[in-house]
Formats: structure tokens, C-alpha cells, sequence
């Protein structure tokens, strides 16, 4: 081994990589398009009140009570309907999906201790209804144990079961981290080999000093300072646009190291077996397009269905993504090992696979 | 430079080379001539190490190919068949990467000036024309200062230009006292370039020597073309008993010996006789070529 070799390649890499555009794309443009756009669609999920239309008939102070209440709880916010409205004419105008009507005699009979209706009109295909009549629910039970002169015996404090609070993104961003680095090495390595043997740069390399040991390390040296380039353009847009919470610590540096290897031997592993350019990436395709959408990297594997669970389980990429988020995001240190571990090993078996069988001669 | 005894390649019941024997001394260019699919590339690519023999007998160097492969490698230079740099470096840049794989390399700009690249230095290899890239991938080949050059048919799918362009640079080669192993199917640039000149058929070497001994040996002499000849010029040359034949209005007459020319042009002197033009066209090795196989060279590639 002859470290001068592999730096000869390194350099080379490193004037042609960025020359290429498609390059350009999948290392920077991919990643950061897939951000934007599930960004766009959910950076303000969860975080925003859900509209309640109130028309209110009652004129005393019960119903004003009342509607600070619901005010107060920060879940709904208050649109009012004029009492002259003709209310069904004006729902189907609008499309209203949540309404109150507050009953003209609803103060008098508070007051007088006779049972008051609210009419709560909501539309239960869209899932915000239950956000809706939680809050009105949750106010009309307080109010009902105050005028009883009840007193609260339970009361639930609400915690969560991160530390810090995390929206969508900080799920997403991890995978997305993830899954970049797996297309980027898988198809760059795949699409080089591939190409270097049709047009016979191997031929010409394998009449030279340099081994293919050298040259394949030099590929993984340098995808893995192209995953940890990914890496810090998906997070510093993620934190700049989105004001996302993450941490870089030792597993996540090591999980790169161990990931980027990994996928780096896949490609070479692809590119070996299926020896015909157009073949080789159609079968990188056919590898990493489930481990996009099974690896959980778009939602939760627990939103899955069990046996597709169990897909998700022999996909290198699952534990890559698990492994970033445990440790970019839950700060779960034995979680982050654990992923750490299992990439690790596959990425072992696939780094002596691809050594062993990489060869630049023909025959 | 070259010891090859009774080389043998097989691909399960293929014979691609089928027992040849090669001896190549220093500064030569020595030519491995013949249609495609005769042999020439298995055989040059097994003196390069890129493919195994089945059986026989390869030194290169001094050195065992298959024992000697780390040595050899230092001290050759190869331009393999259809070359191609990396597309995304610069001309300078793709004979920087070579050179680095070297201990002993020649500085770049020599390279560069070499094989006149001087304007295209920044250009990318993969925006370069094909006779430019041909002459780039001499350029790698020269980058370790090697002993002996393998150019696998350098000027193919070269317009007529650029492949006497790359002639030239063998050329220099040669003056600079370089061994160089040339393939091609061009019967002309074997003719032309080189001190000897192999030809191959069907994996074997059908002539061997150099390009004067062959077609002394196995060529037909030289033949005295009489163009536009009329009736009375061909009753002359038969009834003088030579050698001839008719093609296209013209008679092609064998010269068998030093007393053919003058008695041919004798004959040629009677007033019947009228024809618009006469020439001496020597043996080619595509003579010879046709007259070992029975095929002419781009009908045996067929």
C-alpha cells in the first residue's frame, strides 16, 4: 500500500468531482429540495390554533365566560358569526369544518341553574375536530366543576417525551441526512466503476503501480468527506431556514465514517456483479429506492405495517437513520451505539466483499 | 525487451492465440499486423499483464510477466486499445495523475510539448477531438520514462491527418531510442514505421521479419502498370510471353526479373500500340497479406 497512490487518485477526485453537475445536484440541490418541501409542508404542524367559527346568541356574561376560556387555552381561535347570519347557508358558503352556537337564553340559564346546551357542529373528516372539542370539552368540564364548587383532585402535567421540543423536521432531517449520503455514495461508486471499465481507464490504471486496494480506498476517503460535506449543507440549511435543534456528538461523526464506507462498498459491490453500465444502475435503483421509503426516513417505522417492519429490519439504511436521529436528536447514547454497531458491521463485510472481488483486469 | 515462446490464449473453445513466438530487441518498433479479431490485442494485453496466458512462455524485461509483474509495471508505458482519460481533467491535469503513480517520471511540459499539446494544456480530456486524445494517452504512456511503449492501434478511427500526426510521435519515440510494440490493421503505418513487422491471422503470426524481407519473401515482385493500354498493346505483352493481367483497361505486367522493364517498354514502343500512362507499383504487404490468406485485409475483418 502506497499512501502516495491513493492521494494521487484523492487530488484527481477532488479537481474533477464538482466539474460534474450532476454531482453538483445530488450532494447539494437533492437534499436540500427534499428539505424545502417537507419543510414548506410541515415546519407549522401541530404549533398553529385551529379555527373555531362562533356565532353567539347570548348576550350576558356567561357566554363571555366562556369564550375568554376557550381563548385562553391557545388550542382554538375565535371567528365570529354575525347572530343574523343564516348559519346553515353560511357553513356550506364557506366550507366551515368547526362551529359553536352559543343559545340566546344561555346566561339566564346558567344563572338560574337549569342546563345549558353549546351546539358544536363539526366536521369529523378532518382531523382537527378532535383538537376542537378537546378544548371546548376541556373548558366546559372546568367551568361545570366551579360552579359545582368542585375541586380538582387529579390534574395532568403535560411533558414530553423529548427533552427539548422537536418538531417534524428534526425527525426528518436525520434520515434525509441518511439517505443523501446512501445515493450519493451507492451511485457515485457504482456509476465510476461502472464507466471506468466501458471506457477502459481500468485497463489503463491496471498498467500502472497503482493496486485497485489503493484506488478503492481512495473512493471511500473521498465519499466520506463528500457525506460529511452533505452533512453539514443539510444541517446549516435546516438550522438557517428552519431553526432546527440538533447536535453533532462522536456517534454521529462515526456514524458517517461507518455509513459512507458502507454504501461506498455496496455500489462497488453492484458495479462487480452487474458488469453492463445501463444494468449496474438499474440495479443500484432497484436497492436503494425501498430503503428510501422503508427505512424510515420519510415517517416512523411504527406507522408501518408489521411485516414491512420486519422489511425495514435487514435495510442497512434503517439503522443508519435510527442511529443519526438517537443520536442527533433523542440524545439516546445507547440507541446511537447500538445503530452504530450494526452499521458497522455490515459496513465491515461490505468493505472486504468489495476488496476481494474488485479486480480491473478482464478475462 | 521481449522473449514470447509458444504463447497460448484460449477462452473456453475459442483459440484467440494459438502459439506465437516473438523476440523484440531494443529500439525497435516492431508491428503486429492483421485484421480485427486476429489475435493482436489478446496478444499484446498478455506482454502488458492485463490478461493471463493459458500456456507458453512471456518475458518482458528480463522479467517473468506473471512474477515480475510489480518490476515490469514501473518501466512500461501503455496506450491500451480506445484509450480514455479521466473526461473531467485537464490535459495537464490527467498527466499530473500518471506521473504520480510513478518514482521516475518525466515533468509534465516535456510531456506536453512532446506531443504539441501546448494550447489545449487546460482544455478537459472529454471536450478534446479523438486525435487529441489519442495524443494525450502517448503522452501518459511516456509519463514514466519507460523502456518499452505498447501502443495498441493508436490511429484507429483517426481521420488521415491526425493518425500521420501520431506517426510522427512514434517517430520521435524512435529517435529517442524507445522500444515501441505498435498494433494495427493499417498495412500502410506498419509499413512505414516499422523495423519489423509481424502478421497475424486467426492467432497466429503468418509472416514474420522486417517489412523488406516479407514482401521480398512472400510478395509477388514488382508489377509494371500500363494505363488506358489498347488491344494491340495486350497481343504484344502475350505474344511476348509475360506475365500479365487485364483489369479496368489497363494491363498489369509481372516484373520477373532485371530484363523484364526494358523489354516490356520495347514491346510498348511499336506504332500500334497506344496507352495513356506507365508506373512501377512495388509489392505491399497487403499483397502479401492476400496472397497468404486468400482474403484481402478489410475483407478478413469482415
Amino acid at each position: 500500500m502506497r499512501p502516495k497512490h491513493v492521494m494521487v487518485d484523492l487530488k484527481g477526485q477532488a479537481r474533477s468531482f464538482f466539474r460534474i453537475k450532476s454531482n453538483l445536484f445530488w450532494v447539494f440541490a437533492f437534499p436540500l429540495l427534499l428539505i424545502i418541501i417537507f419543510g414548506a409542508i410541515f415546519s407549522n404542524m401541530g404549533s398553529e390554533a385551529v379555527t373555531l367559527n362562533v356565532q353567539n346568541l347570548d348576550e350576558g356574561t356567561g357566554s363571555q365566560q366562556l369564550l375568554t376560556a376557550l381563548n385562553g387555552t391557545g388550542m382554538v381561535k375565535l371567528k365570529f358569526i354575525s347572530p343574523a347570519t343564516n348559519l346553515d347557508q353560511h357553513i356550506k358558503d364557506n366550507s366551515l369544518a368547526h362551529v359553536m352556537v352559543i343559545p340566546a337564553n344561555y346566561s339566564s340559564n346558567l344563572a338560574s341553574n337549569v342546563t345549558a346546551p353549546v351546539e358544536l357542529r363539526l366536521d369529523e373528516t378532518v382531523s382537527t375536530s378532535g383538537t376542537v372539542f378537546n378544548a371546548v370539552n376541556g373548558v366546559v368540564n372546568a367551568i361545570n366543576l366551579q360552579m359545582a364548587g368542585g375541586e380538582q383532585h387529579i390534574v395532568i402535567e403535560m411533558g414530553s417525551i423529548v427533552q427539548k421540543r422537536f418538531s417534524f423536521l428534526d425527525f426528518f432531517v436525520p434520515g434525509i441526512i441518511g439517505l443523501t449520503i446512501m445515493t450519493t455514495c451507492v451511485f457515485n461508486v457504482q456509476g465510476t466503476i461502472s464507466r471506468f471499465r466501458t471506457n477502459g481507464i481500468f485497463r489503463k490504471l491496471a498498467t500502472t503501480p497503482m493496486t485497485p486496494f489503493e484506488w478503492l480506498l481512495s473512493r471511500i476517503l473521498w465519499h466520506l468527506f463528500i457525506s460529511f460535506l452533505t452533512m453539514a449543507v443539510i444541517m446549516g440549511f435546516g438550522m438557517l431556514i428552519f431553526g432546527m435543534n440538533m447536535s453533532v456528538n462522536l456517534p454521529v461523526v462515526l456514524m458517517i465514517v461507518a455509513g459512507s464506507a458502507m454504501f461506498s462498498a455496496l455500489g462497488m459491490i453492484v458495479a462487480r456483479f452487474v458488469k453492463n453500465e445501463e444494468t449496474a444502475s438499474m440495479a443500484a435503483n432497484a436497492i436503494t429506492f425501498p430503503m428510501m421509503f422503508l427505512s424510515g426516513t420519510f415517517f416512523q417505522l411504527e406507522m408501518m405495517p408489521s411485516y414491512l417492519q420486519q422489511v425495514a429490519a435487514v435495510l442497512p439504511l434503517t439503522y443508519m437513520s435510527q442511529g443519526l436521529r438517537d443520536a442527533m436528536v433523542y440524545d439516546n447514547q445507547a440507541g446511537a451505539y447500538f445503530n452504530l454497531a450494526v452499521v458497522a458491521v455490515i459496513g465491515v463485510i461490505f468493505v472486504i466483499v468489495a476488496v476481494l472481488i474488485t479486480k480491473w483486469e478482464e478475462e | 525487451m521481449i522473449e514470447v515462446r509458444d504463447l497460448v490464449k484460449r477462452y473456453d473453445d475459442l483459440v484467440a492465440v494459438n502459439g506465437i513466438d516473438l523476440d523484440v530487441s531494443a529500439g525497435e518498433v516492431y508491428s503486429i499486423l492483421g485484421p480485427n479479431g486476429a489475435g493482436k490485442t489478446t496478444s499484446v494485453e498478455i506482454m502488458e499483464g492485463l490478461r493471463k496466458k493459458t500456456s507458453g512462455e512471456v518475458r518482458i524485461l528480463g522479467h517473468d510477466i506473471e512474477k515480475g509483474q510489480r518490476e515490469i509495471r514501473k518501466r512500461i508505458g501503455v496506450l491500451p486499445q480506445s484509450f480514455n482519460a479521466f473526461d473531467y481533467l485537464t490535459v495537464k491535469e490527467n498527466i499530473e495523475y500518471f506521473g504520480g503513480l510513478f518514482d521516475k517520471r518525466i515533468a509534465t511540459e516535456e510531456l506536453i510539448g512532446a506531443v504539441q499539446l501546448q494550447d489545449k494544456r487546460d482544455a478537459w480530456f472529454t471536450n478534446l477531438s479523438g486525435g487529441l486524445k489519442q495524443r494525450v494517452g502517448v503522452a501518459i504512456a511516456m509519463v514514466n520514462d519507460p523502456d518499452l511503449i505498447f501502443l495498441d492501434e493508436p490511429t484507429t478511427g483517426l481521420d488521415p491527418k491526425a493518425r500521420r500526426e501520431v506517426w510522427e510521435i512514434i517517430r520521435k519515440l524512435k529517435s529517442q531510442n524507445k522500444t515501441v510494440i505498435l498494433t494495427t490493421h493499417y498495412m500502410e503505418e506498419a509499413e512505414v514505421l516499422s523495423d519489423h513487422v509481424a502478421i497475424m491471422n486467426e492467432g497466429r503470426f503468418i509472416a514474420l521479419g522486417t517489412p523488406r524481407q516479407i514482401i521480398d519473401k512472400h510478395g509477388s515482385g514488382s508489377t509494371c502498370v500500363v494505363k488506358g493500354a489498347n488491344a494491340a498493346a495486350a497481343d504484344a505483352v502475350r505474344s511476348a510471353g509475360m506475365m500479365y493481367e487485364a483489369s479496368n483497361g489497363d494491363l498489369l505486367v509481372r516484373m520477373e526479373n532485371k530484363g523484364s522493364l526494358p523489354k516490356l517498354i520495347g514491346l510498348l514502343s511499336a506504332s500500334e500500340v497506344t496507352y495513356d500512362e506507365v508506373l512501377i507499383k512495388g509489392s505491399t504487404l497487403e499483397d502479401v497479406f492476400l496472397k497468404l490468406t486468400g482474403k484481402k485485409l478489410a475483407e478478413a475483418e469482415q
